[in-house]
């Protein structure tokens, strides 16, 4: 075997020499055959020679064998095949290019679209054992996770909490709003990943009254700390205090979902917090035990959660645990839209297949009598079968060649139009795996739908197809229903795909329309954080708003107000309500409202429309009567057929006898999650009025004479006059908090509407090619129909009812496939049932218009067929 | 010209190891050797047997070399190599058992009983 190898090797690395030894061994052999014949026959050497050369024999023949002896053949057959398929590419420029740009146009965004998935489905997570994390639905306090950690021994290994907050950080120009991660010791034993710096948070530093110290991430520290190699040791001011820095995490280390810049212990910076059990605000996480099951840890968790809502039934009641692994619940949001858009690509990719197999078809039809004459001069079918397949394979490479830039350049754009959801994916790359699906892909599509044109040509019976006339050389009725077939499968995958995003545009659209209930035009909101350290008490953090709403009031025609959470930045408080008159409820049954503290003109600033009553005015002081305004959704749900103004609520949850506030007004709904989303029961009340010295955040929203940002300086420069070392990094216009809330969609549905554009233009090229194919091989048949009288109406008839028949078979079984599958993307629409009948016609309409337009050239070339010349051409 | 049979399939190859294996051959030489050893009696076309000598080589069972021929001539020499020398044996050993069988099996008669 070896020796055979290293003598195959060593006949290609010396090819050249082995040809003219070959020659050389040959001619000396009949050199000493004519010296035998000259010396022994007395024959002229020129007789001898020639003597010796009859005897010797064909030369060429022999030398051909020899060469097929050594296994040279199979190679030199192949670079054969492959120089006679580049020249037949080379001479059909049309067909190749169609070939390919069909090939590059479905594995291109197949290739982009599976490196996302790759890295955001598939890629394991940057922790240890990443298999082992967990994490549920529901956020906990702090003396619930010490509770569950002490509880869970026997099946979690560790874990802990995590609650994003912004922290001042004064080390720089300007103060600075960064996101501190407020977490405890067990969050870095859960996650596990080694610091790059110093250390992590130990259970001796997160304890009540432990050392302020603080863990850094590594961008802040690349960032704002210059990456200083020696930073562990040394102090950083955070809210008015001194941090010892303790550690940097390595770049790779992410807490999941959020994206923070330092990390302190909840019960050093905020022991309040970390002593309530009812503050349910920690995102927490969990490692399994090595060999407990997902299931093992529900069922204790299960048990967990009963036991602490008998005990505390106020905070606890609501308890439903479930834990779900880290990875799903990290990819949850985005996994559908993903899923669906790699089912896109997938259609998208299956009809490009078709159309390159429905190309090769056409082609090897067309090529038969050459391929018949090749066989009949002795080119053994497996050959021809051979080179057919090495021609399509070379077209797929080039297919691949080109689809690959294709498919980096449809990468950067993802990534650039990338929604908030895939924020975390900065180093989306093209791996080598990806590289390698692509060009599997690629591959496969050539073999696999080369092949079929290939069989077609060697089952060519040489005498019959010879004795047959070019014309009728149509690779039978078989081979054109099966590139019939074929557009009728491109159609109904276009249908489906053209259905979905149909779909979508008009949720996308429905959403647009969604009044969000307040007008955003030239209204920014600046998110504030008031530092504990000089805010703790109420009465400064009134005297605070009150010259800040006076200051920015007096600039000119610019209006200020506050609201404890502007709408759609994603956060928000939630409060148990209590009704006065009504019977008690059970303690953890009482519903849920949001709760928004307000100062200043808030509704008439926000356009936010008053339905009966009145709003606060600056009477509604700390020292006067309680009161509250609500929204219709409240108003709706708690005080259905009743006047809700004048009724009295307060916070079930509250210590002490109850505050009573009185419904003063109904303003309009609110979307405050997201336009999708139906606004919830909500309750506003003046900040002047709130006990809670926690609510020290806000935001300041401003309606600005134009929307250029130019005041924005003045802004700033009036609020750190009051307070030079607040924050005013998070300033955000309502229009782009808008617009982010339909980012995502926007993205899904612009994307998902590309591919299906693709698609169409690839089932546009399919029936094009098959129709415009038919007229060709019909011109003799549309000739003698003319002839005898037929009108060119009949014609455009005969080749538009061939187009029309197979689209309404394709469409047919489309909008069966549309029905069965839409279903699935429910979650993704808005508005729209799966099936909506109005989107499934417009896009069948759609689709027949695509075939119609598809049909016209082949079929004008078809009224144009002048019988004189059609039947002179026979 | 009739008096010389046609080569059984096979055959050229182990009458080119066996000529091979009296002594380094070109491939003329070879063709002389085995005129020489069958008397005549058997003759291939003289192309013919280049195909053959470079599949021999290509298995690994004869090694070439280049050196010069009896009449001056730059010729290309054969050699058996030990694989070669193997094969032969059992190749011959084998041919032998055919032989004897089908002569025996030729030479039979019918019983007298």
């Amino acid at each position: 075997m070896f020796a055979r190898l290293r003598s195959l090797w060593g006949t290609f690395r010396h090819r050249s020499e082995f040809e003219r030894d070959l020659d050389s061994e040959m001619q000396s052999h009949i050199e000493n055959r004519a010296d035998d014949l000259a010396r022994s026959g007395g024959l002229p050497r020129s007789e001898a020679l020639r003597r010796a050369r009859i005897e010797f024999g064909c030369a060429e023949a022999h030398q051909d064998r020899v060469r097929e002896s050594r296994g040279v053949n199979w190679f030199e057959d192949l670079a054969q095949d492959l120089r006679f398929g580049a020249r037949m590419l080379r001479k059909s420029p049309g067909f190749t290019a169609a070939a390919i740009l069909t090939l590059a146009l479905g594995i291109g965004p197949n290739t982009a679209i599976f490196t996302v998935i790759d890295a955001v489905l598939l890629r394991p997570l940057p922790y240890a054992n990443p298999q082992q994390l967990v994490t549920w639905h529901g956020n906990e306090s702090e003396l619930d996770i010490d509770d569950i950690q002490a509880q869970s021994r026997s099946f979690f290994s560790a874990g802990g909490g995590v609650n994003p907050e912004v922290l001042t950080y004064t080390g720089g120009a300007e103060p600075l709003g960064i996101h501190a991660g407020y977490v405890d010791a067990g969050l870095f034993r859960a996650l596990d990943v080694p610091p790059m710096l110093g250390r992590e948070l130990s259970p001796d530093d997160d304890r009540f009254g432990g050392p302020r110290v603080v863990v850094l991430s590594y961008p802040f520290w690349r960032e704002y700390l210059d990456g200083d190699p020696n930073i562990v040791g040394k102090t950083i001011p955070l809210d008015d205090n001194r941090y010892t820095v303790i550690g940097v995490m390595p770049a790779s280390f992410v807490v999941p979902q959020y994206s923070l810049d330092v990390f302190v212990s909840l019960r050093v910076v905020y022991p309040e917090a970390a002593r309530y059990r009812g503050v349910h605000f920690m995102k927490s996480y969990w490692r399994l035990k090595p060999g407990v099951t997902l299931a093992q840890a529900a069922a204790g968790m299960a048990t967990i959660d009963a036991r602490m809502a008998k005990d505390y039934p106020g905070e606890e009641k609501g308890r439903h645990s479930v834990p779900v692994p880290l990875q799903q619940s990290v990819t949850g949001d985005v996994r559908p839209a993903l899923l669906l858009l790699f089912a896109a690509v997938c259609v998208v990719l299956l009809i490009a297949c078709a159309n390159f197999a429905g190309l090769l078809m056409a082609r090897s039809v067309s090529r038969q009598r050459e391929m018949t004459i090749r066989a009949a001069l002795g080119g053994g079918r497996r050959r021809l079968v051979r080179q057919a397949l090495t021609e399509s394979t070379l077209l797929a490479v080039l297919g691949g060649a080109v689809a690959l830039p294709l498919a980096s350049l449809c990468l950067r754009l993802l990534i650039a139009a990338k929604p908030a959801a895939l924020a975390h994916l900065n180093k989306i790359s093209m791996d080598p795996s990806v590289v390698v699906f692509g060009l599997v892909v690629s591959l496969l599509t050539g073999v696999v739908f080369g092949l079929a044109p290939a069989w077609n040509v060697s089952r060519a019976d040489v005498t019959d197809t010879l004795k047959q006339e070019a014309r009728t050389l149509t690779g039978g009725p078989a081979g054109h229903n099966f590139r019939k077939a074929l557009v009728v499968v491109e159609i109904a995958l276009a249908l489906v795909l053209l259905a979905g995003t149909g779909l979508l545009i008009k949720s996308f659209a429905r959403l647009r329309w969604v009044d969000p209930g307040f007008d955003p035009a030239r209204v920014i909101a600046i998110n504030v954080q008031l530092p504990v350290t000089r805010y703790a008490e109420i009465p400064k953090q009134i005297q605070f708003r009150r010259a800040l709403l006076d200051r920015l009031n007096s600039l000119p025609r610019t209006q200020a107000a506050m609201v404890g959470d502007v709408p759609l930045n994603g956060s928000e408080v939630t409060h148990s309500l209590g009704f006065d008159g009504r019977p008690p409820v059970a303690e953890g049954d009482e519903p849920e409202v949001d709760s928004f503290c307000v100062m200043g003109d808030y509704f008439r600033l926000m356009r936010i429309p008053l339905r009966t009553g009145r709003t606060f005015t600056p009477e509604d002081r700390e020292d006067h009567p309680l009161v509250a305004v609500i929204n219709e959704a409240l108003a709706r749900k708690f005080y259905a057929g009743q006047n809700p103004i004048g009724q009295r609520i307060h916070w079930a949850r509250e210590t002490g006898p109850p505050r009573w506030m009185t419904i003063i007004g109904i303003v309009g709904d609110v979307k405050q999650y997201s336009l999708a989303e139906p606004a919830y029961p909500a309750v506003f009340t003046p900040f002047a009025q709130t006990n809670e010295a926690w609510r020290r955040w806000m935001s300041v929203v401003v309606r600005m004479p134009d929307s250029s940002g130019s005041m924005i300086p003045a802004i700033k420069g009036e609020i750190w006059t009051l307070d030079s070392q607040i924050p005013l990094n998070r300033i955000q216009s309502m229009e782009e908090l808008l617009g982010l809330s339909l980012a995502e969609r926007q993205f899904n549905t612009a994307l998902l509407g590309l591919f299906a554009a693709l698609a169409v233009i690839l089932v546009a090229v399919g029936i094009y090619g098959v129709i415009s194919y038919s007229v060709s091989q019909r011109t003799h048949e549309i000739g003698i129909r003319i002839a005898v009288g037929a009108r060119r109406i009949d014609v455009l008839k005969l080749v538009i009812g061939q187009g029309l028949r197979m689209a309404i078979v394709g469409t047919a079984a489309g909008i069966l496939g549309a029905v069965a599958l839409t279903r699935l993307m429910t979650k993704l629409l808005f508005g729209v049932t799966p099936n909506d009948p109005a989107t499934f016609s417009a896009v069948v309409l759609l689709m027949l218009a695509v075939v119609l337009l598809a049909c016209l050239l082949p079929a004008r070339r078809a009224m144009r067929v002048d019988p004189v010349i059609a039947l002179r051409h026979e | 010209m009739n008096e010389q049979a046609q080569l059984l399939p096979g055959t050229l190859d182990l009458l080119i190891l066996k000529a091979v294996s009296l002594g380094p051959l070109h491939g003329y030489g070879v063709l002389l050797r085995i005129e020489q050893i069958t008397r005549g009696a058997l003759l291939a076309e003289q192309g013919a047997l280049y195909p053959a000598l470079h599949r021999l080589e290509h298995q690994g069972l004869l090694d070439t070399e280049w050196g010069t021929s009896d009449n001056n001539r730059r010729a290309k020499f054969y050699r058996l190599t030990a694989a070669g020398r193997r094969r032969l044996r059992d190749e011959t050993e084998s041919w032998n058992r055919l032989s004897t069988a089908i002569r025996s099996a030729l030479s039979a008669k019918p019983q007298e009983g």
